[in-house]
């Protein structure tokens, strides 16, 4: 009896001296995240055993549709099936918080708060409701345009000389004729090209507020417009995903025009092409227009239903919140981080000799102040689905008089879809 | 003697229990929430948000279309193969005829998923067997995945390959129930196999062709899996069937009222085609 009470009492002791903070944490926890982004966090692993070597991290890899539709799933069941630790796209992160607001945890009580300043106001945009902070900023998407030197010399195109889309589209016939090879790609199950040539023009599917739809304003009407002159010059290549990355190393697929995270893709799947491929600024819309976008990116959240929010914290932590993360993500997966301190790092100034030695992630990072804000809101889904109808209705089918026609269609749509009012009416 | 009454009820209970739950319950709540606006928080009641929206939606219509094109061309197909199946399965002439049964039914067994991603295989544009075969044969490829009109060929290629089987050992149950002499009788009025097969086969198959017909109408209708999975309802919305567009409704948007009302409007057309069916192909009327 004596007995049981002294071990009581030493359990108790014991058990105090572990809720104290400055113990490690410890147990298994679950990372769900998609394609590049899941491996990213799987080689972090290691070294956050080094300094965490009791928690057992295991990274599940799914397409990036299904980590969104499992999460949204797992919410709408109350916190079933769950990771500890999920990825989230800034622009669809919205749905979540709105419709599922006890779904994941407040991060301020597990020391968000102290990382605020270590990130740019616009990655938290999306993160945050009122006080609360949802998840942990990630990555950013600049976009910028890449290419191949060598089909572009072969052509004679100079890429200092592309300023504007219109210079662009008179070097992409000229590239298709010397080498017929394209310029860029997209395909019509999305409509994330057009998504960056809106956000360059200032532009989204609705004003910064959320509030109205603004998807008929004169700068998505342009982007909509450069869109359908890309396509009529055939200079694009319709593919997929896979499909693009099959003409790159075929060699018929001159380049891109997309987010960062593409130089890992690039990379990857066309290691033979070492030291042909370079990157230079997306072209403006008009002559000195702003040649800055951002497409994607992504942020950390903690589920509500986890067993070990402190573990999980602590992995978000470290693969988000510390340069060697960061960094290390953006030496081997091309994420492009969007924690501050780690673009202070020297790597960032280094030539890479993939790209030619061109200093890529200097030029490429050198347009993030240049992006104008962009926000996703709860509704993003909707806006997309409909945008992306509209284009390969406007782009294939002609439907349309003209952009203008294109998208107040599209605006209709997508005030009757989501109960917003169109801006200006 | 009461207590007598009550022993069906209670053998019943279980079974009535489950069904209220889980069937009846859900098929009640959602016809309420059809009249919600669930577009975003808090839910309000406004009849005309979800219902006014199917009338003008061109995604619904599109959906629709899609959903009735296959229907149209898929459901004809599948049960005139099958009726042949069928035919050649009840032939005594056939050997190992319980392999081959087997075999065409095996695609109703397969997991969806795994057959769904053997197909994408199959058909992908650059390495896929089907287009290395066409191009074998000097044809040309063809953009299965990623262009409008072969996508939702596709869709209805596949269906058939998984649907076929199933409808013709339906077919081939009722085959096994012609009597054997009404054909003794025909061979000795001097008719041949194909007079047969009009004259007795087909009009005493009737009530199960048209069984097939009505299952395969309401399966259809609500398609799902292959377009979600093969095609995820692209390109564009060349093969968004409505079952698609109902879940991306109610699992993408979280618009469960709108979601709603899209699956009180197949049920609807479920009920109006059965009826056609009923009418034009059932006991006289």
């Amino acid at each position: 009896m004596k007995r049981t009470l002294a071990t009581a009492t030493l359990l108790a002791g014991t058990l105090l001296g572990a809720a104290s903070a400055q113990d490690a944490p410890s147990g298994a926890i679950t990372v769900t995240a998609w394609d590049i982004a899941a491996e990213a966090l799987e080689a972090l692993v290691p070294g956050f055993n080094e300094q965490y070597p009791d928690v057992q991290v295991t990274v599940e890899n799914l397409g990036n549709q299904q980590v969104f539709d499992r999460g949204l799933a797992g919410c709408a069941a109350g916190g079933a099936d769950l990771p500890d630790v999920y990825a989230v796209e800034n622009n669809e992160a919205e749905v979540f918080w709105n419709r599922f607001p006890d779904c994941f945890l407040d991060l301020t009580a597990l020391g968000a708060d102290e990382l605020r300043d270590d990130f740019p106001d616009f990655k938290w945009t999306e993160l945050t409701v009122g006080e609360r902070v949802y998840a942990i900023p990630w990555d950013s998407g600049p976009v910028v345009t890449f290419y191949r030197r060598d089909l572009y010399e072969e052509a004679g195109i100079n890429p200092d000389e592309i300023e504007t889309w219109d210079d662009f589209i008179e070097a992409g016939q000229a590239l298709d004729e010397a080498t017929g090879a394209k310029m860029l790609w997209f395909d019509f199950s999305d409509d994330g090209v057009w998504r960056q040539l809106a956000n360059q023009n200032g532009c989204f599917y609705f004003d910064p507020e959320g509030t109205e739809v603004t998807v008929n304003q004169p700068g998505c009407v342009d982007a909509m417009e450069t869109m359908k002159a890309l396509y009529d010059a055939g200079i694009v290549a319709i593919v997929d995903w896979n499909g693009a990355i099959q003409e790159i190393r075929n060699g018929t697929l001159a380049g891109a025009v997309f987010g960062a995270w593409y130089v890992g893709t690039i990379q990857s799947n066309a290691p033979d092409q070492e030291g042909n491929w370079g990157v230079y600024e997306m072209p403006a819309s008009e002559p000195g227009g702003v040649r800055a976008a951002n497409l994607g990116g992504s942020a950390l959240a903690i589920p509500a239903s986890s067993q070990n929010p402190e573990a999980a914290m602590a992995f978000i932590r470290y693969a988000l919140a510390t340069t060697e993360g960061q960094v290390s993500m953006l030496r081997n997966q091309g994420l492009v981080p969007s924690y501050l301190p780690a673009l202070e790092d020297p790597y960032v100034q280094e030539p890479v000799p993939y790209w030619g030695d061109q200093p890529i992630w200097q030029d490429i990072l050198a347009t993030l102040g240049e992006i104008p804000q962009a926000r996703g809101t709860q509704y993003f889904q909707e806006a997309r689905q409909i945008v992306t109808n509209t284009l390969s209705q406007y782009l294939t089918q002609n439907a349309y008089e003209d952009a203008q026609a294109a998208m107040d269609d599209a605006a209709q749509q997508i005030s009757a879809a989501v109960g917003l009012p169109i801006a200006g009416q | 003697m009461q207590r007598n009454r009550l022993v069906p009820y209670s053998f019943l209970l279980p079974y009535l229990a489950v069904f209220v739950l889980f069937w009846a319950w859900p098929i009640l709540y959602s016809f309420y929430l059809s009249f919600l606006d669930t577009r975003g928080f808090p839910w309000s009641l406004q009849p005309g948000v979800n219902w006014g929206r199917i009338l003008s939606d061109p995604f619904f219509r599109q959906a629709l279309r899609n959903t009735l094109l296959i229907l149209l061309v898929q459901v004809p197909i599948m049960l005139t193969l099958a009726t042949g199946l069928a035919v050649g399965l009840n032939s005594p002439l056939l050997k190992l005829r319980g392999f081959y049964r087997f075999a065409f039914f095996a695609p109703v067994v397969v997991g969806a998923v795994a057959y769904s991603a053997v197909f994408r295989l199959l058909f992908n544009t650059q390495n896929g067997a089907v287009n290395v075969a066409l191009t074998g044969l000097g044809l040309p490829r063809v953009d299965w995945l990623n262009a409008p009109v072969p996508a939702l060929v596709l869709i209805i290629l596949t269906v058939t390959w998984r649907w076929t089987g199933y409808n013709a050992i339906i077919i081939l149950a009722g085959l096994q129930n012609v009597p054997g002499e009404l054909y003794e009788a025909a061979k000795i009025d001097g008719a041949n196999p194909w007079q047969q097969f009009w004259g007795i086969t087909l009009p005493l198959l009737r009530p199960i062709l048209l069984f097939a017909l009505v299952l395969s109408v309401i399966g259809t209708l609500q398609l799902f899996t292959e377009p979600f999975l093969i095609t995820g309802g692209g390109p564009g919305n060349a093969t968004l069937t409505l079952g698609v567009y109902l879940y991306q409704q109610g699992f993408r948007s979280f618009n469960f009222g709108y979601a709603s009302a899209i699956g009180y409007a197949i049920a609807l057309l479920a009920v109006l085609f059965s009826l056609i069916q009923l009418r034009l192909f059932g006991r006289d009327a």
